[in-house]
This record gives structure tokens, C-alpha cells and sequence, in this order.
């Protein structure tokens, strides 16, 4: 009994331990963001924000597939690339298409692009109905095809395990990569080429509101996510990860679970993928590697805490503004490189690197660790751990 | 020799032994019985470091050897014959035994190997062919030879007889007690064939549930009808027994 | 030989290398080895810079190459599998570390391109190594020298594993740690040395592949899937299933592209790697433990009335 009351003690003082963590690093990163203020103004928390914005839509959906479903996804550029495709190409051209201007493959050649998407901007100037019509479509028509991709991705890799299925992510995430590379006649593969700005509307104001519409959509994801993940769906994804033998003892149909989590996970990874171009104002498939939205991810989302919605969050905001110092800081605090002929900028990646083995030799769990919630309620359980320990009590001195 | 308190153990999060202690007295035959399922192979991988240790001492010649890696307990001269994967199945029957000598210089190992073909001449006749071809019963004859080769201080031996058939369980249980009474061995075994077992052995401990039931002489045990009859499978008139079993042998060190 | 053919044998020698790397490493420690990748980057730059600072052919500095790739391993090794193994961690997790382990090295890297710039006036961010070459027999000698290596280093890692004590107790630890720890077998030795060897042939394996094509500092990061896929497609249960699946994933890409640029034209050049990923997706849905699940040894042996285990 006295050994049963210490052990809910030592929960309840874990408890407070990771919740005074995680406020802990909100105080971390609000101070960073006053000293980045400090010295660089407004519109350096500005970029943070959509930065942190974009890559937390891409890490909780990455936390979907791997965090809940345990789908080692190394290849989420894949569906983040097809969701910018998706904006960089269909969207401008269905306007094209009404405006009588050529919407073939040369729309995406940079030569007649460069002229096409300030007249389509004007359009889209002129009419905030156009406007937001464009914005909402260009979203949709990315989420689909990520969707897609999800699916078909799924499709050979689905059924196999651990690294095998790692590995298989990984490479079709970098076939399409490659596509987007080198596919011209689609939205310019290696050469940039415009995308028509829904935010142009606002003129001055375009930057802030770039910033709210983007964390509009990344808290309904995180909303959308954490409804997801606590359903009765929810609880299928974690049976899965957990333990797909007795998941699949239980009726669950693996297979179809894991699909349907590629699959939405997918399309709202694309739906960052679109929301950045968007912001950017052009497609730049070179931009598009699977360090930064494979690997980057991969390090937010470890940093956070695998399998918490929360922690992810405060992963991608912490690394974010540490990426961010990297550039800022470059010439003061790195300068004894520059004297050797090496720019600073390559510690991203030692950072990168870093980051990903510190968490795992030394917190695996980050700094937000999953809450486990149990199936049955807190209640039911100690009863019946305190019934077992009485049985056992009787048998020993018996 | 061995002597193990209070250990706790288990795999992963999850505990198999509780509180549990045992002695295996030097220069004597320990044998433990009890049903399927009652952590008797935990005890001895926990031993040898493979199960995960949780709490608890384990003293070998008096020196915890707790948390310690499994080789480095074979250096020290604890030989294990686990119950299961006891051969390497993809390594011929030669390299098989070249590899229970591997702490031993290669001559004498080659030497040591020759004897254990002459013990077990089945191996003699495959000893080119790969051990996972082997047939059950020769399977084992080569784990045992396996666990001989290596000159040990301590047996511990998981489920020797299962797979062999009777009379060459019979052969190799006298082998066991002569390993005793000639090389002075210490052996700590597992044993299904509980009744023989318990005739050879000194000391016994039935085990359940991750728990001590019994402990002491070995065939004291065998007059304990109601344990023999619900944990052992043995229903025997306790006179009858009296005469198998052999006079005890003297205490330990 | 045709020029398709030369340049398809000298890559697919390296990409045989680093896919038996990451084969020997999964057999061994279970780990996925990400960092195949910068270790092949690095090998390269090893090779590249003794040519530039001291001249020569590229094969000289080969052996220097694996000595760096195998303290590449070992540095891996003792500063996270070791850990990470002894902790029982998930596949996934052992995958996990070597990524972050990659991209370190592949900072170095960088920071190391700069460097050389700087401080020696090289351009070492685009190279073609193989100008460095010479001829023989009126081919490109490395495509007669590159291949010849990779069946010579297979040949003595075969002799290595069947007749030495140790090799043999590397064997005996893959199909079994508990038995081969309990006949004293220090699995921590065996854990180093495939580092130790995995690592090696890694960077030689990029150092080969620089010979084909340019090099980079991205190089490793760019074929790393190719290398898996090898490695997937030699079924990730024989070292020699590895290297046969990474030389056979080589060899498709330049074949495959030579007759796809002359059927389609040279714009399928851009898709290249589309082609083995093709032939790793095939077969992953044929076959989904690779060439391994194809039951060849069994079908040879019932042509040829062998029974099971009878060795040859
Ligand atoms: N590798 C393992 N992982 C988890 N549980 C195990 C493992 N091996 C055995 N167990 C469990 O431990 C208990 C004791 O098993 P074991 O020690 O093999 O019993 P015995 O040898 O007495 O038959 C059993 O309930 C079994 O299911
Ligand atoms: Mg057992």
C-alpha cells in the first residue's frame, strides 16, 4: 500500500516537472524573441512566425504518421513538394485560362511566366471575392493532391516494416523530388517561376496578414489534429504503434489505418507546402530538399516529443528562432570561422545533427513527453492494482 | 558458488521473478523444477546477463556479478546451455564447437573439440553440416557438448532432456552427475524430467508463478506428494521413492 | 565498351560497396546506417585532396580512404550505437541517431569544402575526379581496376568470415548475441569491427562512385537512396545479397537511362534515379523481403537434386 501511494506521488511530482518544462521553454523562447527584437525589429519575429507557422503544419502532420502511427515517414518532402506544385501550377493557370492567356506548358516557361503572373495579380488585386476564392482553392486543390501522393506512396510501402518502410519513404520522397526538379513543362522544375499572390489585396499589410492567415490554418490543424488523435481513430493509430499484432488481434485492419493516416497526413503537409509558396510568391523546386522538410521536421518533432501535438509545437518554435540566431549572429559570434574561409551558415546542419542525437542519447522522450492516457479510467486502474497486490499478499504468506 | 537474493527481473517493463533467492552449493547438482511458464528460464538468463536485471544480488564465488555482460560471465567460467537457440544453426557443426572454445587457445580447443565427438559420435558423422539441419535430439547433443567444451567452474543448463529420447536422456543425465562426482562442476540445472532430475540432483527449489514454493534437499522434495502431484506430474507412493533416491550428498562450501 | 558501360561499372562498383556497407551494419547491429551517405561524401573528399595537394592517381589514396571511413565508424560506433544497443533501442531510433550523425558530417563537409577553398585556392565543390585517370587497354582504367577491387575486397571479407576465429564468431554473434555471449564472444568487439569494416567500405564505395560522377559535397546525400535501395533489393540478410543488389541497381540506372535517352530522347536524363527506385518498388511489391525472398537457393537445389544443409 505505502509502496503503491509513493508511486502516485512520484507521478503527480513528474507532473509538475514536465509542466513547469514547458513553461520553462516558453520562457526560453520569449526571451530569445525580445533579444532578436531588440536588434533586428519587427519583421525579423515576423519571418520566425511564418516560419514557425509553415514547418508546424509540416511537423504535426510528420507527427501523425511517425508520432502516432509510428510510420517512420522519411519522405515527407514528397507530399510538401507536390503541395507546392499543386499551387504553383494549377491554380494560376485555371485564371490563364479564363483571362484567354496561354495556360499550357508555357505557362511555366519563366519567359512568358514572368509576364502572365503580374496580369493574373492584377486581377486578383482588384477583387477580394477572386482573391480569397483563389486562396481557398489553391489550398484545397494541395491538400487533394497530397492526399493522392499519400495514397500512392502508400501503396508499395505500406506493408512493410520499421526500416524497410523508412527507407522505401525515403526514396519515393526523393523520386518526387527529383520529378519536381526536372519537370519544365509543369511549374519550371530548376528554374523559379512566379506564383500569382492572393495577399496582394492587402498592399502594405501584406507581410501581417500572410502571418495571421497562416497561424489561422496552423491552429485549426493543431485543433483538427488533437480531436483526430483523441477519437476513437486515435486510439486505433496508437494500438497500431504500439503493438500491430494485438491491434490487428483486435479487429483493426492495419493496413487500412496506416493508409488513412499517409493519407492525412499527407495532404496537410501539402497544404504547408502550398501555404509557402504562397508566401514566397514563387516556386523554386531547388528550394525543395529533404533536409529542410524532411530532416528539419524530423528534428522539431523529436526535439518536442514524439507523439505530443504540444510539444511539437514548441519544438519547431525553439529550433526555428535557434536557426534563425544562426544567421543573425553569423559574423559575431562565429566570426573565428569566417577568418578560415567558412561560412557560419553550415551550423545549421551541426545543429540540425545535434539536436536529433542529444534527444536521443539523453531526453528520448523531449521536452514534452506523450501523455499516456489510459484506456480505462485512473480510478478503475488502481483498484484493480491494489486487488492484485492483496492476492498476492494472501499467496505469499500462505 | 552461486547465490542469488531478493532478485527481481523480467523483460522490458515487465517483471517475471519476485524477491526471488536461490543457493547452488559449489561442487553440487541444484535442480530446479516447476511448471511451464514459472520464470525458471529467466532465473538463469538473468544470471547470464540476458534477461533484464531490475534489483536484487547475484554472487558468483562471492563476487556480485549483477549488471555484468554475458561474456564477460563465460570469462569468468559460468557455462550456459540455454533452452532454446542453443546452437548457432548457420555454422557447421566444427565451427559450432570451435566457437564454444573461442576463450580457449586453438589447440586446446581443437583437442577438447575431438573429445566431445569421441562422447558424442553423432557429431563426429555431421561435422561438416550445418547445425540448423541437425535433427532435435542431435541438436541438443551438440548444445551439451557445446556447454562442455568450455572447461567451466558453473553449469547452468536449461531443459536438457527435452527433445532426446529416453535413453539417451538417461545417458546424458548420467553424464550430468558424473560431471559432478569427477570434474567437480557446479551445476545449476532446469529440468522437465523432474523425477530423475531430483534423484541426481542435491539440492532442489520448486519455482511458481516467479516464486520460491519449495526449497531443500532434492529428494526431500520427492516426498512431498501434493507439490510432486499438482506442479510435477509425479504420483508416486513417498516409500517407494525413498529407495530410488540416493543417499544426500555431504554440504557445501 | 561503350562509354554507358565504363562509367554504369565504375558506379555501380561504388554503389555495390556502400550498399554491402549498409547491409553489413543491418545484419550486424540492426541499424539502417543513414550516415553511409557522408561517409561516402567524405571518402571522396579524402581521395580528392590527396590528389590535389600531393598529386598521383586517385588509387593510391584508397587505402587512406577506408582507414578514414572506418574511424568515421568507430567514432559512430562508440559515441551512439554502442549506447543506443545496449539500451535495446527501436530499429527506428538506431536509424534516427545515424541521421543526425550524417548531417554533422555532412556540416564537416561543408565546413571542409570551404576550407579547402580558402586555404588551398581549390574548387572542390564541383569535381570530376576522373580526369585523373589513365588508360588501359584502350578503356578508362577504372573501369577495369574499380570492379576488379570490389570482387577482390568482397573475396578476402568472404575468406575473413568463414576462416578466421573471428570472422566466424561475427557470424555466430549475427544469428545468435546470447549463445555467442555465453562462449565468451565480446559482442562490443564484433559491433566494432562491422563499424570498422561497414565504414571503410562506405568511403571507398564513394570514393569509387566520384570516378563516375561529379562530386560534391552532397554527393553521398544525393544517392543515398540508391544506396538503400541496393542494399533493400540484396534482401538485407547476406553481405553478398547487398553487394550484388547495389552493383545490380547501378548497372539499371545506366543501362536503363542509355536505352531510355535513345528511345525518348535526352530529356529522361533528369529522371535517371526514377529508374532503379522502379526496379526497388517492383520488386518491394513482388518480393517484399527483396531478392532474399526469392527462394533461388531452393529452386537451384531442386534442379540440381541437392538436399538442404548438403555443403558443397
Ligand atoms: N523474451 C520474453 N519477453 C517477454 N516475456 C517473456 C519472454 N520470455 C519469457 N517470457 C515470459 O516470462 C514468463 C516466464 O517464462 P520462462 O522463464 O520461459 O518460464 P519457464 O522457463 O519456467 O517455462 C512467461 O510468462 C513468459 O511468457
Ligand atoms: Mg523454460
Amino acid at each position: 500500500m505505502t509502496n503503491d501511494n509513493k508511486s502516485v506521488k512520484n507521478q503527480l511530482d513528474l507532473k509538475e516537472l514536465f509542466l513547469k518544462r514547458e513553461v520553462w521553454v516558453i520562457f526560453i523562447i520569449l526571451v530569445l524573441l525580445t533579444l532578436l527584437f531588440n536588434r533586428s525589429g519587427v519583421n525579423i519575429l515576423l519571418t520566425i512566425f511564418i516560419d514557425f507557422a509553415v514547418f508546424a503544419i509540416i511537423t504535426m502532420s510528420l507527427n501523425l504518421e511517425t508520432g502516432y502511427t509510428g510510420i517512420p515517414q522519411f519522405g515527407r518532402v514528397a507530399a510538401v513538394i507536390i503541395g507546392a506544385f499543386a499551387v504553383g501550377a494549377i491554380p494560376g493557370r485555371i485564371i490563364a485560362m479564363f483571362m484567354g492567356l496561354p495556360y499550357g506548358a508555357e505557362y511555366a516557361s519563366d519567359s512568358v511566366n514572368f509576364r502572365l503572373v503580374p496580369e493574373i495579380n492584377q486581377l486578383l488585386a482588384s477583387s477580394w471575392l477572386i482573391s480569397l476564392g483563389f486562396l481557398v482553392f489553391s489550398l484545397l486543390i494541395a491538400a487533394i493532391c497530397g492526399a493522392g501522393i499519400g495514397w500512392l506512396i502508400s501503396r508499395p510501402a505500406i506493408r512493410l516494416k520499421e526500416g524497410y518502410l523508412g527507407i522505401s519513404l525515403l526514396a519515393f520522397g526523393d523520386f518526387f523530388m527529383w520529378v519536381g526538379h526536372n519537370w519544365k513543362g509543369m511549374v519550371g522544375g530548376s528554374v523559379p517561376v512566379s506564383v500569382p499572390d492572393p495577399f496582394r489585396i492587402f498592399a502594405g499589410d501584406r507581410f501581417m496578414v500572410i502571418v495571421l492567415v497562416i497561424f489561422v490554418i496552423a491552429f485549426l490543424v493543431f485543433i483538427y489534429l488533437q480531436k483526430l488523435t483523441r477519437s476513437p481513430f486515435g486510439r486505433s493509430l496508437r494500438m497500431i504503434r504500439d503493438n500491430d499484432l494485438s491491434a490487428g488481434a483486435a479487429g483493426k485492419n492495419i493496413v487500412s489505418v496506416r493508409t488513412q493516416s499517409l493519407v492525412i497526413g499527407s495532404a496537410i503537409a501539402a497544404l504547408g507546402g502550398g501555404l509557402y509558396v504562397l508566401y514566397v510568391g514563387s516556386m523554386a523546386s531547388i528550394g525543395f530538399t529533404k533536409l529542410t522538410f524532411t530532416f528539419w521536421p524530423w528534428a522539431f518533432m523529436m526535439l518536442g516529443g514524439i507523439g505530443s501535438n504540444l510539444g511539437v509545437l514548441l519544438g519547431v518554435f525553439l529550433l526555428t528562432i535557434l536557426r534563425t540566431m544562426i544567421v543573425i549572429f553569423r559574423s559575431q559570434w562565429f566570426g573565428f570561422l569566417l577568418t578560415i574561409g567558412i561560412d557560419p551558415l553550415w551550423l545549421e546542419f551541426t545543429l540540425m545533427g545535434a539536436v536529433i542525437i542529444i534527444v536521443i542519447l539523453f531526453m528520448p522522450h523531449g521536452l514534452v513527453p506523450e501523455k499516456v492516457e489510459p484506456m480505462l479510467p485512473k480510478s478503475r486502474v488502481k483498484q484493480i492494482i491494489e486487488r492484485r497486490q492483496l492476492a498476492r499478499g494472501e499467496s505469499s504468506t500462505s | 558458488m552461486l547465490e542469488v537474493n531478493n532478485l527481481n527481473s523480467g523483460y522490458g517493463k515487465l517483471q517475471i521473478l519476485y524477491d526471488l533467492s536461490i543457493e547452488a552449493p559449489g561442487k553440487g547438482i541444484t535442480v530446479i523444477v516447476g511448471p511451464n511458464g514459472a520464470g525458471k528460464t529467466t532465473l538463469l538468463s538473468t544470471v547470464m546477463g540476458v534477461a533484464k536485471y531490475m534489483s536484487g544480488d547475484i554472487l558468483f564465488e562471492d563476487m556480485p556479478i549483477q549488471g555484468k555482460l554475458t561474456h564477460e560471465l563465460a570469462k569468468k567460467g559460468i557455462s550456459y546451455v540455454p533452452q532454446m537457440g542453443n546452437v548457432f544453426a548457420e555454422l557447421s557443426v566444427m565451427d559450432n564447437l570451435s566457437m564454444a572454445g573461442y576463450l580457449m587457445p586453438k589447440e586446446e580447443s581443437k583437442i577438447k573439440a575431438d573429445q566431445m565427438t569421441e562422447i558424442f559420435p553423432v557429431l563426429k558423422k555431421f561435422i561438416h553440416r550445418d547445425a540448423g539441419t541437425l535433427s532435435g535430439g542431435e541438436r541438443r547433443m551438440l548444445a551439451i557438448a557445446m556447454g562442455l567444451m568450455k572447461n567451466p567452474k558453473l553449469m547452468l543448463l536449461d531443459e536438457l532432456s527435452t527433445d532426446l529420447a529416453p535413453i539417451i536422456a538417461e545417458k546424458v543425465m548420467m553424464e550430468i552427475a558424473r560431471l559432478r562426482d569427477e570434474l567437480g562442476i557446479t551445476i545449476l540445472m532446469v529440468e522437465q524430467m523432474a523425477k530423475r532430475a531430483l534423484e541426481i540432483g542435491d539440492t532442489a527449489y520448486l519455482m511458481v508463478s516467479g516464486e520460491i514454493r519449495y526449497s531443500g534437499k532434492a529428494s526431500d522434495l520427492l516426498h512431498e506428494p501434493e507439490l510432486c502431484s499438482m506442479y510435477l506430474g509425479i504420483k508416486t507412493d513417498s516409500d517407494q521413492i525413498a529407495d530410488l533416491t540416493k543417499p544426500s550428498i555431504e554440504g557445501s562450501d | 565498351m561503350a562509354p554507358w558501360m565504363a562509367s554504369g561499372l565504375i558506379y555501380s562498383s561504388g554503389l555495390a560497396l556502400t550498399a554491402g556497407s549498409i547491409t553489413l551494419l543491418y545484419i550486424v547491429t540492426r541499424t539502417f546506417n543513414f550516415a553511409v551517405a557522408s561517409m561516402a561524401t567524405f571518402g571522396f573528399y579524402i581521395a580528392y585532396t590527396g590528389i590535389s595537394l600531393y598529386g598521383g592517381l586517385p588509387y593510391q589514396y584508397y587505402p587512406l580512404v577506408f582507414i578514414f571511413g572506418s574511424f568515421l565508424g568507430i567514432v559512430c560506433y562508440f559515441g551512439l550505437n554502442r549506447h543506443l544497443l545496449r539500451r535495446q533501442a527501436a530499429e527506428i531510433t538506431l536509424m534516427m541517431s545515424t541521421l543526425g550523425y550524417d548531417l554533422l558530417l555532412l556540416s564537416f563537409i561543408q565546413m571542409y569544402a570551404d576550407f579547402l577553398t580558402h586555404t588551398y585556392g581549390l574548387f572542390p565543390r564541383r569535381v570530376t575526379l576522373n580526369v585523373h585517370d589513365f588508360e588501359l587497354f584502350g578503356e578508362r582504367a577504372a573501369a577495369i581496376i574499380l570492379p576488379i577491387v570490389t570482387i577482390l575486397l568482397l573475396t578476402l571479407l568472404h575468406f575473413f568470415l568463414t576462416r578466421t576465429r573471428f570472422g566466424v564468431a561475427m557470424r555466430a554473434t549475427i544469428e545468435n548475441p546470447v549463445l555467442s555471449g555465453a562462449s565468451g564472444i565480446n559482442s562490443d568487439l564484433v559491433y566494432m569491427v562491422s563499424w570498422v569494416i561497414a565504414g571503410g567500405m562506405a568511403s571507398v564505395g564513394g570514393a569509387f562512385m566520384a570516378m563516375a560522377m561529379t562530386g560534391t559535397p552532397t554527393m553521398g546525400m544525393f544517392t543515398i537512396p540508391l544506396m538503400f535501395a541496393g542494399a533493400i533489393l540484396g534482401g538485407l540478410t547476406s553481405l553478398y545479397g547487398g553487394i550484388l543488389g547495389g552493383f545490380m541497381i547501378g548497372m539499371t540506372e545506366y543501362a536503363g537511362i542509355f536505352y531510355l535517352s535513345q528511345q525518348l530522347g535526352p530529356w529522361v536524363l533528369g529522371y535517371r534515379m526514377g529508374i532503379p527506385l522502379m526496379l526497388m518498388a517492383a520488386t518491394l511489391l513482388l518480393f517484399p523481403r527483396g531478392l532474399a525472398g526469392i527462394p533461388l537457393a531452393k529452386l537451384i537445389n531442386s534442379l540440381v537434386g541437392k538436399k538442404r544443409g548438403e555443403s558443397a
